[in-house]
């Protein structure tokens, strides 16, 4: 019975004192009634009527019943016994396990000093250092021959098949690396030719390893600049391929077209890839020259649009610009391969001025580099928030500054030929004198800046050229100045106009003239001018040097304006000479007229003595001089 | 207007090959400069000068008054600066290269090109540098200004400045988008071992200027200066001062592997006048 006893080791439950507390209630109800639904008045009853039915001692009677019969004192001793038994056997295993586990410890701390250590007891560690124990197999039994055999021939075949590897890896190699060597000698060979030729090699800014070629312009728009480097990559065979990223890989040029009357009459000339197109270096000079071609057009739009107040219009991938009423001038983007052969023209002049053109712009632009890195060059601004605006390059407005002004020089030329053709038929002698773009003669190469950009600065300048000329008057002498500006306002040409008649010292013309009309007729009438008062000086000579023929009438000027001149003869009847002039021909009427009649009538009918003389340079027969004109319109 | 700089000694004998790689790095070959420095230190009491009298400056208005208070506001040494050329220096045919022959070839005998009235200045102040608030770099706030050229003893000292001395400042600068690069040393002029009783002469600039190769670096062996700078128009515009810094720190890290650009002791760029 005494094996059965059994030791409460549980600890005993604490009878809760507060036993009001409510929610302990609420929950031991909840526990063992399920509900208080089920918790009623009259089953809580029922349960206590119960419970008093019940023999509340039953159970444990039987129980107690049996220990009864021990002696209580017995039951002491052999319970303090039990306990010590117990306690006993507890300490022993524990002193066991430490002892296995210092033991162990001690073997690991030999191989794992850090991790055996957290287990050992401190007495160990005291006593024994660290890794003082340590362990070997000591006789193992010996193994049979069989087995023996087996390892060996084992682990003969394991290195026989590992030596085969080892060559057959070895020999790989070598014959990769020879292939490699032939590569890399073929690619740096042609790296080198890359180099000699000229080109910049360096490494790749973002990429280190690999080298690349700089063929761009240092001076142009950073997004075109930084575009200017190409990856120099190896193929597998060692060829050098040219890695240009995202540019396309068609060589693409500004072309430029002349358009005369509503039609293409002139084209730049096509560049046409040379004939190894596949070298490398003719493939690196494609790139170079897409890259300034579309530099060049993407500089030409962007000019373009500011100049769209003078008649410059820009299409997706097309600038117009309008030279005089029946040219024009297209400029676009094209690829050199396609064909442009059908719009090419019979026309070389045109085609001739196409291609100076294109030639043209392609130096402003390079001109336009230069002035960047003159820029870049200069002490630096403080930094402000406000960033320098980068200004538009000048390409297409000293073209069309030239194109205009050269226009204007033309149609002033012919003015002035026709004007003297006019007067030569009349018998008047009269030249002029043109310098044209006397502006570019003028401007001096300093010192200060090198030859090519100071030539390509004279372009940048205005246009000036002059016409002088000399008048049928002695010492009256005239000169016209024309300008044009190209950069800054007023743009446009300009002309001005001197004009020295001793006769009219008074009279000049407007300082600035815009139009072409206003000169001609500016021009003209001065000349008109000047035509009447030849005819006022030619008189008293006459007069006077022909003694017999004193009764010749003297002209005067009257209305010098209007180009009219008057004589009164002895009798007192006046007479009346008109000058007309225009650029085709010169007309001369004289008539009689009366003092009083102030203003002039075509009176026709009126007189007989009435002259007209027409002189014109296309006449056949020619009529007689002016001087002889006059002479006869002087016979009183 | 403020500038930001940095600074680094390099040894002579790297010189020609830090010059080749700023050529590289900055794509431009160096502009050759020689300057000469005159040192004034302001002597009269404050409110006495009058800063207003007689200059052909082009300035604004509130540079005027910003100079005024400049002026007026402390003591402190100013630096006058005019630009020279190679040619300038030694012109005088002198066939003694002694020393003593070019003090006393100051006389107008002596045929040199270097003109003295025709001589351009520029009066350029500098602050102590900023305290504290960019230790790793040097930031002050500086003005110029055009001066009359020739003498500038004269309006200098109705300002209010007394002339101290001299030197000649030579070396190469290199523009760096809005950094720039200036490898240069300073000159002194030659001593005249003859007259201990002197050591620096004149209380006048020079009128005429010796040869350059009797010229000797103020820093015995012949070592130059790296300065980097940057100047902001306006200091008070925190965005652009960091952007500025942002940039020389920048041009630091590339320049990392040939030279160690730093900030300069503060108190060794004291400009004022104790």
């Amino acid at each position: 019975m005494t094996d059965h006893f059994s030791l409460p080791l549980r600890p005993v439950i604490e009878k809760r004192d507060s036993s009001d507390s409510l929610p302990g209630d609420i929950a031991q109800i909840n526990a063992q009634w399920g509900s208080f639904r089920e918790l009623n008045e009259v089953s809580l009853r029922e349960k206590i009527e119960a419970e008093k039915d019940k023999d509340p001692w039953a159970e444990e009677d039987e129980g107690d019943k049996e220990a009864a019969e021990l002696d209580s004192s017995e039951r002491m001793d052999l319970l303090y016994k039990r306990r010590a038994e117990i306690i006993q056997f507890a300490l022993q295993a524990h002193m066991e396990t430490s002892f296995a586990l210092d033991f162990v410890s001690l073997l690991l701390s030999k191989h794992n000093p850090r991790q055996a250590e957290t287990s050992m007891s401190p007495f160990l560690k005291t006593a024994a250092p660290l890794g003082s124990l340590n362990s070997e197999i000591v006789n193992p039994p010996p193994r049979s021959d069989a087995s023996l055999k087996d390892v060996k021939s084992v682990s003969r075949g394991w290195r026989l098949q590992n030596f085969n590897n080892a060559a057959s890896k070895l020999l790989n190699a070598g014959s990769r690396l020879e292939t490699e060597v032939v590569a890399e000698t073929k690619y740096w060979d042609e790296v080198l030719a890359v180099k000699e030729k000229g080109w910049k090699i360096c490494r790749l800014p973002r990429e280190g390893q690999a080298l690349g070629v700089q063929y761009g312009f240092l001076e142009a728009t950073p997004i075109f600049r930084d575009r200017g480097l190409a990856a120099l990559r190896r193929a597998d065979d060692g060829r050098l391929v040219l890695d240009k990223g995202l540019i396309p890989r068609k060589a693409q040029g500004v072309r430029v077209r002349v358009k005369h009357k509503g039609h293409i009459a002139g084209c730049s000339k096509v560049y046409r890839p040379s004939q190894d197109a596949e070298s490398i270096e003719s493939r690196i000079l494609q790139a170079r020259d897409t890259l300034f071609e579309e530099e060049l057009f993407h500089e030409l739009i962007r000019e373009a649009r500011i100049l769209g107040s003078q008649g410059v219009t820009t299409r997706q991938n097309l600038v117009q610009v309008p030279v005089c009423d029946e040219q024009e001038i297209l400029l676009d983007l094209v690829d050199w391969d396609q064909d442009h052969a059908p719009e090419e023209t019979a026309s070389s002049e045109r085609n001739v001025l196409a291609d100076a053109i294109a030639h043209s712009i392609r130096i402003l632009l390079t001109y336009a580099h230069r002035q960047n890195l003159h820029r870049r060059t200069q002490l630096p601004p403080p930094l402000a928030p406000k960033r320098r605006p980068v200004p538009e390059y000048q390409i297409l407005r000293p073209i069309m500054a030239y194109l205009q002004h050269k226009s204007h020089i033309q149609w002033l030329e012919s003015l002035l030929s026709d004007l003297r053709r006019v007067l030569e038929s009349a018998g008047i002698t009269c030249d002029f004198h043109a310098t044209h773009f006397s502006s570019i003669g003028t401007l001096q190469p300093s010192n200060l800046i090198p030859k090519v950009e100071a030539l390509a600065r004279v372009f940048l300048a205005p246009f000036e050229s002059t016409f002088s000329g000399t008048l049928a008057t002695p010492q009256s002498s005239f000169r016209v100045r024309i300008r044009t500006n190209p950069a800054v306002p007023p743009f446009g040409t300009f002309y001005e106009i001197f004009v020295h008649l001793p006769q009219f010292p008074d009279v000049q013309p407007p300082s600035h003239i815009g139009l072409q009309d206003e000169v001609a007729a500016v021009i003209t009438h001065f000349a008109m001018l000047d035509i009447a008062s030849t005819i006022s000086l030619h008189n008293p000579p006459n007069a006077q040097g022909v003694p017999g023929k004193t009764g010749r009438l003297s002209w005067e000027v009257a209305y010098p304006h209007h180009g009219e001149l008057l004589a009164v003869d002895s009798t007192g009847q006046s007479k009346k000479m008109k000058v007309n002039l225009s650029r085709e021909e010169l007309t001369i009427h004289t008539y009689f007229s009366s003092r009083s009649e102030t203003f002039t009538r075509p009176i026709v009918s009126r007189s007989s003595t009435l002259r007209i003389q027409t002189w014109r340079p296309d006449l056949k027969e020619p009529g007689p001089s002016l001087v002889e004109f006059v002479a006869q319109a002087s016979q009183p | 207007m403020h500038e930001l700089l940095l600074f680094a000694s390099v040894p002579s004998h790297q010189h020609h090959e830090l010059l080749q790689q700023l050529a590289g790095l900055t794509a431009m070959q160096p502009r050759h400069r020689l300057e000469r420095r005159l040192i004034f230190k302001a002597y009269r009491k404050p409110g006495l000068v009058n800063a207003r009298g007689g200059t052909s400056r082009e300035m604004q208005g509130a540079d005027l008054v910003r100079l005024n208070k400049m002026l007026n506001g402390g003591m402190y040494y100013t630096q006058v600066v005019g630009p020279i050329s190679g040619a300038d220096f030694g012109s005088k045919p002198s066939s003694s290269g002694d020393l003593d022959a070019t003090m006393s070839g100051t006389d107008e005998t002596a045929g040199s090109s270097y003109d003295y009235d025709s001589q351009p200045w520029k009066l350029e102040f500098r602050d102590i540098p900023e305290a504290g608030t960019r230790s790793t770099i040097t930031a002050r706030l500086t003005a110029s200004a055009t001066l009359p050229k020739g003498d500038i003893v004269t309006p200098m000292s109705a300002w209010g400045y007394s002339f101290v001395t001299e030197y000649v400042v030579e070396g190469d600068a290199f523009i760096h988008n809005d950094i720039v690069i200036f490898l240069h040393r300073v000159l002194q002029y030659p001593v005249h071992g003859h007259e201990p009783h002197e050591p620096h002469e004149p209380h006048e600039p020079r009128r005429q200027m010796p040869s350059f190769r009797d010229l000797s670096p103020l820093e015995r062996t012949g070592s130059y200066i790296l300065q980097a700078a940057i100047t902001v128009q306006d200091g008070s515009n925190q965005e652009l001062m960091r952007t500025a810094s942002q940039h020389l720190f920048g041009l630091r890290e590339q320049l990392k592997t040939a030279v160690r650009l730093e900030h300069a002791d503060r108190l060794s760029l004291d400009t004022r006048a104790k």
